[in-house]
């Protein structure tokens, strides 16, 4: 660890990243496995095991709903977040720091009670409602609404904390001498934002980004409190049929839950794609 | 690309700090001109160039281009470029897009900036270099790139902070000789802050030196180091005899002896200490000199040795010819050329 | 408007976003009464404070503190030494090592739990147990990059300068590098508490119903109705805590010694 003939050769390297590799390979594979076994009829609770696609044949139409609705709900939150978590970060560069501080603030917090307090913020009798004076059937339906509003603000609300943060520690170790430099060269705050900034903080925006979506495809609670009861998100759909008291629902959870996995990896898969073309040019 | 730039009375304090950084610096430089900056660290050159550049603001005090007042412009507008100790060059541009920036803020298309950005590459002799990159060049063509980048910008004053610093003294020689040519090519007018006053001598006509934010020296480099304001830009510059005594009627008088002084000084009576180049006094014939001594040591300074030589409690460095040689414990007479005298006054019983 | 008031509203705005959200869980934990229109409450009091104590808020509490430090008990040592495996450059296979260590931020936590649940079960081991596991692998990522990012910024040159004075191995690490990765390293512990603290669904999953941790228990509540005082002020006891240690080490942070 100390001195070069010391140094970890590769075995010692391998030793050493093992506590973290063995588990997490172990739950990951274990978990999925097992759940995509299930939804395959190849792990069933009673009887012998038989390899079917009934489970996602069954609920096609309700998994493609509830993927749509997922997909729509991650993608709204993922946008709003990205959009308020970079204006945040900036605005911290110049040395005010409160909205990158007030941000911070909100990291601690489940996102079970920010669906819970922000339930009570934005229900018909909650806080906002009453601040307007709008009374029954005025103020918009934005728990259990059409629109998931609520949701998507819970989710936004959260993932531009995260954002802000990430993109602020880029800004500072990265981005501010170059800014300095572009200046000096004649660049406006506007081109130094465009040619300077976002090409530098946009591999740290993708990732943040790509973290948040995949979260919010997966998140249950926030959908559990603030949502409707139909149609569901993946997540909720999976977990319903997975409590139920009909044990032949289980595979169909799976299946939705596996569903939920694939839809992840396609939107991680797309990232990296971004990110690739970003790195070709350079 | 010429343009005069005067600072009055510029000022600034640290955030928070009492102490001035910058104590009222009143500056010229001409058109055209090479100022070089000089001064130990923590001396203010850093602090001056920045408030040039207009990257911070001073607390009192004026920037004046050509005459026209730009300390509230922003530093984008004043059209004054700045390259710095380290190349940063932008990381995800390659190389003649990091020379184009300029071009390309102001607005023109990709294609017409990097068309317009290739001459201020070859005039740093890195022509064929302008696909490569950034990761992949060394420091020193780093900096010859941040160089080529604030030219292509056409500013009207160019900053320099210790720009050469982190290149070892192969590549220095280079830079200076590159330097030399960018003036010839464009004559800009240039500002380099340097603690290094061989650097400063090889590159400007003029040398200014800070020492604790108070400007104590501004003159050409002839003068900087035969006739230094004060004992500190003295030492700065290298000088290494001082010897302390008192002016009478245009003579210094000390433990050397009495020594006219050349009248162009202006000297005061009163305390004052003798300062010479050790380049310029010369060994002679004990009998022969005024002044005799004792050779105490000898030093090698690269390929010529310096002798210290003890003169009662004082000592003479004295900066030998290559083919001359000297044994310590010898006895030496000194020749002190009169035109190469110099006195500075001193306060009673202090160092200036 | 100026440049400088436009920024300011966007800051006051930005605030305003990320405050105003946790408002109600203030005003509700501490109303006993609050009729609809009312803009404020009623009566204020400890109704709500007092029906959770009573619904079990300090058990569940403990149970929360225990798996949040559990987790970073596991999560931090992991990731410290995967980190420090990966920043050595020696590693085989580097990036399929980074690619699992960092599989499970984007990969859903409920279909793990819910595909782990059954495997739990006839494998008979207790669930507390699969949850902290579970979760510990949900809080590596974030450890391992933590340190990555600490190992990265970490000079060797003060370890080699404390051995040419003479100190030991052990001393080395006592006295050089712990305290040079202590920053990072309670950033990291933080991070991974809070997985444990913080999560919902692998707890329900996998808990089976037996493990009420706060989370579980805001839930059992804010399913209902007229229990917002209750839901506020158990919400307040989730977030409190964390918000403390937050300040602790932020306190203790990493110096980030940006210079321009």
């Amino acid at each position: 660890m100390s001195s070069p003939a010391a140094e970890p050769g590769a075995w010692r390297a391998a030793l050493w990243v093992l506590p973290a590799l063995v588990p997490v390979a172990t739950i990951l594979i274990a978990g999925l496995g097992s759940a995509l076994l299930q939804s395959l009829g190849l792990m069933p609770l009673v009887g012998a095991p038989a390899l079917t696609i009934d489970a996602y044949r069954v609920n096609a139409g309700d998994i493609a709903t509830s993927a749509a609705l997922s997909v729509a709900i991650a993608t709204a939150a993922t946008a709003i977040g990205v959009l308020i978590g970079v204006t945040t970060a900036l605005t911290a560069v110049a040395g005010r720091r409160w909205a990158l501080w007030a941000g911070t603030v909100t990291v601690p917090v489940p996102h079970l009670i920010g669906a819970a307090t922000i339930g009570l913020l934005l229900a018909d009798s909650g806080l906002l409602a009453r601040l307007f004076g709008l009374s029954e059937g005025g103020w918009p339906a934005l728990v259990g609404g059409r629109w998931w509003i609520a949701v998507v603000l819970e989710y936004a609300w959260k993932e531009s904390a995260f954002i802000a943060l990430v993109v602020a520690a880029v800004l500072a170790t990265r981005v501010a001498a170059y800014d300095e430099t572009a200046a000096v060269l004649g660049a406006s705050r506007r081109a130094r934002l465009r040619l300077v900034t976002f090409p530098l903080i946009r591999p740290a925006v993708v990732a943040a980004a790509t973290i948040s979506f995949t979260y919010t495809l997966g998140s249950y609670e926030v959908a559990l409190l603030l949502g409707r009861a139909y149609p569901e998100p993946l997540p909720v759909m999976a977990i319903r049929l997975f409590t139920s008291v009909d044990l032949a629902t289980r595979p169909q959870a799976a299946a939705a839950a596996i569903v939920t996995a694939v839809l992840a990896l396609l939107a991680v898969a797309g990232a990296l794609m971004m990110l690739r073309r970003s790195a070709v040019w350079r | 690309m010429s343009t005069r730039l005067e600072l009055r009375g510029l000022t600034r304090h640290h955030r928070g700090q009492h102490v001035a950084a910058l104590n009222g610096l009143d500056l010229d430089v001409n058109a055209g001109a090479c100022l070089a900056l000089l001064g130990p660290s923590g001396s203010g050159k850093s602090t001056t160039l920045r408030l040039v550049a207009g990257l911070d603001q001073p607390t009192r005090g004026t920037v004046l281009l050509d005459g026209d007042d730009v300390t509230n412009t922003p530093a984008e507008q004043r059209g004054i470029a700045m390259v710095f100790q380290r190349a940063l060059l932008f990381p995800h541009l390659s190389v003649i897009d990091n020379v184009a920036f300029a071009a390309r803020a102001s607005g023109m298309s990709r294609r017409d900036s990097r068309a317009a950005s290739q001459r201020y590459l070859e005039l740093v002799q890195l022509g064929d270099f302008a696909d490569r990159c950034v990761a992949d060049i060394s420091g020193g063509q780093a900096q010859r790139v941040a160089l080529a980048r604030s030219l292509a910008a056409e500013p009207k004053v160019l900053l320099l902070d210790e720009p050469f610093s982190a290149l070892d003294s192969a590549l220095r020689a280079d830079m200076y000789a590159l330097l030399r040519s960018i003036r010839d090519a464009l004559n800009p007018t240039i500002v380099l802050v340097t603690h290094d006053q061989s650097e400063a001598a090889a590159v400007a006509e003029e040398i200014a030196v800070l020492i604790d934010g108070v400007l104590e020296h501004h003159s050409d480099v002839r003068t900087a180091y035969v006739r230094p304001s004060t004992l500190a830009v003295h030492r700065l510059m290298g000088g290494l005899n001082e010897i302390p005594g008192s002016i009478a009627s245009g003579v210094h008088r000390s433990e050397l002896g009495s020594h006219a002084l050349p009248a162009d000084i202006g000297a005061r009576d009163g305390p004052a200490t003798l300062v010479i180049r050790q380049e310029v006094v010369r060994l002679a014939e004990p009998s022969a000199s005024s002044i005799t001594g004792t050779i105490e040591s000898l030093q090698s300074a690269g390929i010529r040795q310096r002798a210290r030589v003890r003169v009662g409690s004082s000592s003479v460095f004295v900066e030998l010819p290559p083919q001359v040689s000297a044994a310590a414990g010898t006895v030496v007479g000194l020749q002190l050329p009169t035109d190469a005298l110099h006195a500075i006054s001193t306060r009673a019983g202090g160092a200036v | 408007m100026s440049r400088v008031a436009m920024s300011r509203v966007v800051r006051a705005a930005l605030v305003l976003w990320f405050l105003v959200p946790l408002v109600p869980i203030l005003l509700w934990a501490f109303a006993n009464r609050w009729p609809f229109p009312d803009l404020l409450p009623q009566q204020w009091g400890l109704d709500g404070v007092r029906s959770g104590l009573a619904a079990g808020a300090p058990h569940a509490f403990v149970v929360s503190a225990t798996l949040g430090l559990a987790v970073a008990a596991i999560a931090t040592p992991a990731g410290a030494l995967a980190a420090r495996a990966l920043t050595s450059g020696r590693l085989p296979i580097p990036r399929v090592v980074e690619a699992v260590l960092f599989a499970p931020l984007i990969l859903p936590a409920f279909a793990v739990a819910l595909g782990l649940d059954v495997l739990v079960l006839r494998t008979r081991v207790p669930s507390p147990l699969a949850v902290v596991a579970v979760l510990s692998v949900a809080a590596i990522p974030y450890t391992t990059y933590l340190m990555r990012v600490a190992f990265g910024a970490y000079d060797k040159g003060f370890e080699e300068e404390a051995r040419t004075l003479g100190a030991s191995r052990a001393t080395v690490l006592i006295r050089v590098q712990i305290p040079l990765l202590a920053p990072a390293l309670s950033g990291a512990a933080f991070l991974a508490f809070l997985v444990g603290w913080t999560d919902y669904v692998v707890t329900l999953l996998i808990g089976g119903g037996r493990m009420v941790s706060v989370p579980i228990l805001v839930a059992s509540f804010a399913a209902g109705t007229g229990n917002s005082s209750v839901v506020a002020a158990l919400s307040l006891a989730a977030v409190i805590p964390p918000l403390i240690l937050l300040t602790l080490v932020a306190r203790a942070g990493p110096r980030t010694g940006t210079s321009t």
